[in-house]
Parts: C-alpha cells; structure tokens; sequence
C-alpha cells in the first residue's frame, strides 16, 4: 500500500463544516427553484420578495453562494477543513471550466466592455487559460470550488450591479432580429450558476476525493431529474390553470339540471350539467363546448386501435413465431421501422387519396380511423415481436413436450407472457396518433366548431338491411371532428370568432385541457391493463 | 508441480498423435475419437448388448443424430425395458441429450439436427411418416434441465396439457354449457402433485403463480405438469443438476417410486446419482458412441471397457 494516503474510517468532528457545506448544497437548490421559478413566470423578475427585487435578491444569494464555495476550498487548501482531496480536478473538469470562462471572458469583454473582435477573442483566450490552469494544476478542493464559486460570485455581482437588470435586452443584431431579453436570461444563468456551485459544494460535503465525486455527481443527476419533472409538471400545471374557468363554466348540480339523454331505450335526465363537454357550438347556446370533438376523438382511437392491433399482433406472431429468420424478417423489420417514422401528413395524404374516395367518397370518421390505424399498425408490430421474442424459448420447449400444438402455444403461453410488451406498444401508439392533427384534417375533419347535434352516435348508427353486408352505419361514414384538430382551427384559423364563443382565449385553453384529460385517461387505462397482466404473470 | 506440468504435455503429445492418426476403426465403423486422458481400444458391440425379461418399452436401432456437419451419435442401439429406471451417463457433450430428445421426438425442433435410424415405441416406429407427435408426446413425456414452470397458477400450470389436449374442458363457455370439469381437473391437480411428492407444500397455494416456488418445488411440479398427461415415458434430462442437495434427494426419491409405473429415462451427470437410482446405466464418451449398456451393478463393478472404468473412476470427464 506505499503511496496510498490513510483515510479515517470514520470521520470525527466533521459537523460543523459539513454543516456549512450542507447549507451550501442547499442554497444552490433553493436558487435553482426559484430561477426555474422565474423562467416560467411564477414570479416576476421585478417582483419585489422581502422588500428588495427578485434580480437583487438572486444576485445577492449567488454571492453568498459562491464565497461560501471559495471558502470551504480555500478553507480546505490550508488544512482548516478536514477533507481527502485528490492532486487534481480531472481533466474534464478542467476543459468544462475553461470552455465556460472562455465564454464568460468573450461575453463581458465584447458587451460590457465593449472590446472589438481582437479585444474580446484575446481576453477570452486569457479568461479561459488562467480558469483551465486554475483547475487543472492546484489540488483537487481549490480546482473544483474556485472556477466555480468565482463565477457564481461575478454573476451575482454583474446582477447586483445592475449591468443585467430587469429592462437589459441583448440584441443579437441578426437579421432575424433575434435578442435575449432579462426575463429569459437571469433565470437561465442563475440556474447554471446554482447548479455548478451546487456541484462544487456538493463536492466540498463529501470531503472532495472519491466520496467527493460521488455526492456531487448525485447531486447534479438529482437536480436534473427534479427540473425534468418539474418542467413535465408545470407543463402540465400550466395547461390546467388555464383551462379550468372555460372547462367548469356554467357546471351545474342538481336533479333535472343536465339534458334529457337516452340510453339502451332508457330517458332520463342527468344531474349534472357541464356545458363544456355537454354541447356543441350553436348560436343558441348559453355555454358552447366541444361535445363532438371528445366523442370523436374517444371513436377516433377506438376504432384505430380495434383495426391495427388484431392485424399488428397477427402480423407479429407470424413473422415471430412461424416465418423463418432471414432475409424476409430482416425486410419486414426495416419496412415497420420506416413506417413508424413515417411523418404523420404522410399518413394524412395517403388516406386523402386512397381511403376518401373508396368509402364514399367524402372525409369520414371510418376513412380518420383507418388512416390512424395505419399510423398505429408498425408500432404495435415491433413492440409485440419484440415482446414476443423475450419469451424464453424454455416455455416453448415445455409447452411442445406436453404434446401441445404450435397455435396453442402461442395462444395460451407466448401471447399472454408477451401482452404486458403488448400494451406498452399500444400505449405509446394512442399517445401519438390521439394527439394527430395532420391525417384528421386531410381524412376525417368536417366543421370546425359542430354543433351538439352533430355528435356522431355510432352505436346507435348501426342500422340492418336487406342487402348484403347486411349492417350499414351511415355515422362511420360522416365527416366529424377532433380534438387537436378542432384546438388547431380554433387557433390559427380564429374560428369560432365569428360564431358566439365568449372568451375565445378560455375555450381553447379548455379544449386543450379535454384533449390531455382524454389522452391520459387512455394512458390511465393501458397501464391499469398492464399492470393486471403484469400480476397475472409474477408471483405476488 | 512438475510431475503435473510433465505428464499434462505427455498427454497433449498423445493426443495429437491420436488425434492425427484416426485411421483405427471402431466396432461402430465410426473413426474413434477420444479426449485426453482416456485409452484407445475399440468398442464391442456385446457391450451394448443387455438381456432382460419381457419386451422393450423403446427399442433405439442404429441412431445416428447429425448437426449440420457434426455428427453428434453414432450409430446407437439400445433397448429399454419397461416400468424401469434407466440412466444415462457420459461426460458432457457426449450426445446424451441428443439421445434423449430423439424418444419423442423434440430433436424436430431444431432446425440444424438430422436424424437417421429408427426408434420404436412398444413396437412401434416413431420416425416415419404420420406419426401423430401429440398423442406421442402425450405418451412420452419430458422434464428438462432447468425448471420451466409457466408463469401461470400451480393449478393451470397441472392442468395445461390435457386441457389442451381437449381432455379436459375448463372456462366460461364450458360452465355454462354444464360441461365443466372443474372437480376433474381438482382430482387431476392433486393426483398429480401427490405423485410429484409436492402436493403437501403446495395444497394451500394451487391459485398462485408457479414462479413463485423454490427452485425443486419447481422441479417438482414439471415433473407433476409431465404426468398429469398420462405419460407412459417419462425422459429426464439432469432433473437435478441446478437444485440443491436436499431437493435432488427428493427427486431421486421420487424418480425411484415413479419407476413402478412409468418407464423412466434419466440423463445424469452424477455417477453416484445413477448408481443409487437406476436398474441399467448406458454410457456415453466422447464422439457420440454408446460404449457399454448393462445392468447398474455389473456397469459400475466390472464394466467391459477399459474406457468406462476409467471414466467411472474418475481418470477423465
Ligand atoms: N442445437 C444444437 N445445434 C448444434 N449442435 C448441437 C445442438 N445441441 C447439441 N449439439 C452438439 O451435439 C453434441 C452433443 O450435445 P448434447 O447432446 O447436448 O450433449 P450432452 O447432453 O451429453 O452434454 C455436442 O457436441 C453439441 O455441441
Ligand atoms: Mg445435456
């Protein structure tokens, strides 16, 4: 072990600096929530919070921030702190910090500066050498902490200073007249700023060497993460706040409030009344809402995945389970793979030029479903052949032992191991094609804002006759409405200005909101099959 | 250390001169092959041969098992005799699987495997033309290596094979037509598991998922899976090797009572195993031959080969 430095096992008296670098870590995820914050506008930048505005107080906080991480290396590099530091940052930390301070040197000296292209290109080659030698050569608690808490320290003083205020506007000076403004900007850097100096005292709480590198590398892979979800929640957080008022307009409990409907032969009346998603647009309505579009759409994916996972699965236990491997299941692989990247107007034209005119030879939701179904047909064939193919051949070989045929193998053994595979195939295919605009709008799209009456009622629409095929639906073949398409006519076409909807504004936020509540109940019900397969399958 | 450096490169000598010299030809007309350690000597077809009382279950003629280009058994004759246990030995990929499959038949599966000769079940052939493979593997029934339970119930899992086999007639359709065999299959279920030695363990349990059980529980409950058909074979291929001491205790118990009814056929790597659990031993060695066939004692105490004594003792394999 010569060479090796002796590390305690356990480390003694270590709370409070660890303390301190703790309250660091911490400050740093408090200023990357409120810089995420200010991004999407939960707070203004000019707000003022505890008497002074929101830019002073996050410059403020990334200079308490990042002298707290000069400190503790510094602190660290005389021997106050006990830590186990390596000889160096690392290389990757060192071409990372000289890349950012070359940036940062080029920014302050051409804009703030105002150097010319020989000014600011050679103070960017110095800024970014010193902060490469800065890292790369002192010891590994001085090479992470001061690049770092330095850069938080200049920001939080370019902010307080007020060099980048609220009014600061960058104008790129592109033809494209493209700038970056103080609300999209300080939030940005101060997220950046925070989570490098989060980093560094991360670093620091885990006394820099290997335990260092771990904690700080958990920190970034968890600050990551919570921004991915935190983004995907506002996203949704978003889309909800503004689409409550349309959708809960004019709701009304109470016996006999809600329209007269029948069922199985059955009238009766509902107590509820929810305009929205009880009416269509009529020039007679109190409260217009978007009945048609939710019933087709709901019909829309019905029907597609009723059409494309029979023949999918079908097509997937044929090419898995019978057809030799070769050349022809290596061409079908390619030929399902390209149509699932297909791009969706593809799709659209395709059923514009060869299903409208063979099924009467108008847009229809039969020839919007069909065309959807195409859409859904590749991906449900790769996920269950892929599903298909884990299926351990173990199963196979008993199955065949007992005496059992090949069909019934695959019917009461490989396909119910594989249907979890299945519909996680299923899943992801509703989630695209019930958000698809391009082929309803070229197959299926009638009015763009139809009335309750035009609801299509397929159920109801069966109809027998004389002549064969003997059933008739007249309603699958009726132009009708969705979803994403009736929310992309309502905003780039302003339809419905026209007509009597109120509040344009809220009736689109509350279409869209319908279409994610429609998509995610079918998210809701694929996983809930899954799972139930899924248990059916595992031990407990 | 050097004694074993020394004679490990004699040895390697040796070899390849045998290995280039295979101009000597077996009593099979097959060239002898032979891996490092064992004698050369010619194998004689009255070591093969075994006399017992009353007729043969199977009757194995001239078996030769190709894969591709590999010739993987030779030229093999062998008949079993029934309600008897026979093992199978040899070192590994010596064919005995390969043997083993080609009984009912699943050597099919394999694209790559070729098979000629003949194979008689109680008179009659199995690989010829209209041959039902169903009824015959529903005749000789199958436990492989490594436990395979369907990821489905205890129960479903017993029940599978005749339900597919139409014996049996569960589900929505047949309860409400009253043709439902629901006792029939609790009969079956529990008949098969008390042959399998397993249904104490698992009579509370019959509704949950097989996957859930102990590695020989599994074991055991392919085993009940494989008789719930009502197998008059029944073929083992190393029913043991991937459980633990106490659970091959059980099988070999299990393979010991299940011979008073069933023929059993059981591939093993374990020479004590076989000579603690089999009537007659077959022995395979290297190259795909079968070498000698006899009664379990007579195999282990005074084999014919030289080859199978130094195998049984342990010299090579
Ligand atoms: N599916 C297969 N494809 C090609 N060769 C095989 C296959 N199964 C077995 N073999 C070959 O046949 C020979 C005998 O194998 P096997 O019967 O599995 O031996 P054992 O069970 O005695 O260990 C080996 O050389 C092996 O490589
Ligand atoms: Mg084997």
């Amino acid at each position: 072990m010569a060479g090796a430095v002796e590390s305690s096992l356990v480390n003694e008296d270590t709370s409070g600096t660890e303390t301190i670098a703790a309250s660091a870590v911490g400050l740093a995820a408090v200023l990357f929530a409120l810089s995420l914050a200010a991004l999407f506008e939960f707070v203004a930048i000019t707000d003022p919070i505890a008497g002074v505005s929101m830019v002073v107080l996050l410059g403020a906080l990334l200079v308490v921030l990042g002298a707290a991480v000069v400190a503790f290396g510094v602190g660290s590099r005389l021997g106050y702190v006990a830590t186990q530091p390596r000889p160096s940052a690392g290389l990757v930390a060192s071409v990372a910090f000289a890349g950012l301070w070359f940036v940062v040197g080029g920014l302050v000296a051409s804009q703030t500066l105002g150097l010319g292209t020989v000014g600011w290109g050679a103070t960017a080659l110095v800024t970014g050498g010193v902060a490469f030698a800065a890292t790369a050569l002192p010891r590994e608690d001085i090479g992470s902490t001061l690049p770092a808490g330095s850069l938080a320290i200049l920001t939080g003083v370019i902010f307080l200073a007020g060099i980048i205020g609220p009014s600061w506007v960058w104008d790129l000076g592109w033809e494209q007249q493209a700038s970056f403004n103080a609300e999209f900007a300080i939030p940005v850097v101060t997220a950046f700023c925070s989570l490098l100096a989060g980093w560094a005292s991360a670093k620091a709480y885990g006394g820099f060497g290997a335990r260092g590198r771990h904690v700080g590398a958990y920190v970034l892979v968890y600050l990551n993460a919570l921004s991915i979800i935190a983004v995907l929640f506002l996203l949704v957080a978003f889309t909800v706040l503004k689409g409550l008022p349309g959708l809960f307009n004019g709701l009304a409990f109470g016996p006999g409030a809600g329209p007269e409907t029948t069922l199985f032969g059955v009238t009766f009346t509902l107590p509820v009344s929810w305009p929205f998603v009880m009416n269509g647009v009529a020039l007679l309505n109190d409260i217009n809402g978007v009945l048609p579009a939710i019933v087709g759409t709901i019909w829309l994916v019905i029907g597609a995945v009723v059409f494309a996972v029979p023949l999918g699965v079908g097509a997937a236990v044929f090419i898995t389970e019978y057809a030799e491997r070769g050349r022809f299941t290596q061409v079908v692989e390619v030929a399902t793979n390209g149509l699932w990247s297909t791009p969706s107007i593809v799709f659209g034209l395709f059923g514009l030029a060869f299903l409208v005119p063979r099924l009467g030879n108008g847009k229809s939701l039969l020839a919007g479903m069909l065309t959807l179904g195409f859409m859904l047909l590749p991906l449900v064939v790769i996920t269950s052949r892929e599903a298909m193919l884990a299926v351990p051949d173990e199963y196979r070989d008993a199955s065949a032992a007992l005496g059992v045929s090949k069909w019934q193998t695959v019917r009461s053994i490989v396909l119910p191991a594989a249907l979890p595979g299945i519909v996680t195939g299923i899943i992801l295919g509703v989630g695209r094609i019930a958000g698809e605009t391009a082929p309803i709008l070229l197959t299926m799209s009638g009015s763009v804002a139809p009335p309750g009456s035009q609801t299509v009622d397929v159920i109801g629409g069966f109809e027998f006759t004389t002549a064969p095929p003997f059933v008739d639906n007249p309603e699958l073949l009726q132009a009708t409405s969705a979803l994403p398409y009736q929310l992309y006519s309502l905003i780039t076409a302003g339809v419905g200005q026209s007509s009597n909807i109120a509040n344009i504004d809220e009736f689109r936020w509350a279409t869209a909101l319908i279409l994610l509540v429609v998509v995610l109940s079918f998210y809701a019900v694929g996983i809930a099959t899954r799972y139930y397969f899924r248990r059916k399958l595992q031990h407990e | 250390m050097t004694e074993t450096t020394q004679s490990t490169d004699a040895e390697q000598a040796a070899e390849s001169t045998q290995t280039t010299g295979i101009d000597i030809e077996g009593g099979t007309g097959q060239p002898l092959e032979v891996t490092s350690g064992e004698t050369r000597e010619q194998t004689r077809d009255e070591w093969v041969e075994y006399e017992f009382d009353g007729a043969a279950k199977l009757a194995v003629e001239d078996l030769d098992v190709y894969y591709g280009d590999d010739h993987a058994l030779k030229s093999v004759s062998m008949e079993i005799p029934e309600n008897s246990v026979t093992a199978l030995i040899g070192p590994s990929g010596c064919g005995k699987s390969t043997f083993l499959r080609c009984l009912n038949r699943m050597n099919d599966r394999i694209k790559a495997a070729r098979i000629d000769g003949s194979v008689a079940l109680e008179g009659e052939e199995i690989y010829q033309d209209g041959v039902n493979l169903v009824e015959l593997r529903k005749r000789v029934g199958m436990v492989f290596q490594s436990p395979n339970p369907f990821p489905k119930s205890i129960r479903d899992n017993i029940s599978y094979g005749p339900r597919k086999h139409g014996d049996l007639e569960t589900g929505f359709l047949a309860g409400l037509l009253g043709r439902s065999d629901d006792d029939a299959v609790d009969d079956l279920v529990e008949r098969s598991l008390r042959q399998a030695a397993l249904w104490d363990e698992v009579q509370d349990r019959l509704d949950d998922n097989a996957l859930g059980l102990s590695g020989g529980q599994q074991q055991r409950l392919c085993i009940a899976r494989a008789l719930a058909t009502d197998p008059e074979v029944l073929l083992m291929d190393e029913p043991a090797s991937a459980l633990d001491p106490i659970a091959t205790s059980k099988i070999e118990d299990l393979v010991h009572e299940l011979a008073e009814d069933y023929t059993v056929v059981i591939v093993t790597h374990n020479m004590q195993q076989a000579a603690r659990i089999s009537d007659q031993t077959a022995v395979f060695l290297t190259g795909g031959e079968l070498v000698e066939y006899g009664e379990t004692e007579q195999v282990f105490e005074d084999p014919e080969s030289q080859r199978v004594e130094d195998y049984i003792s342990g010299k090579f394999g």
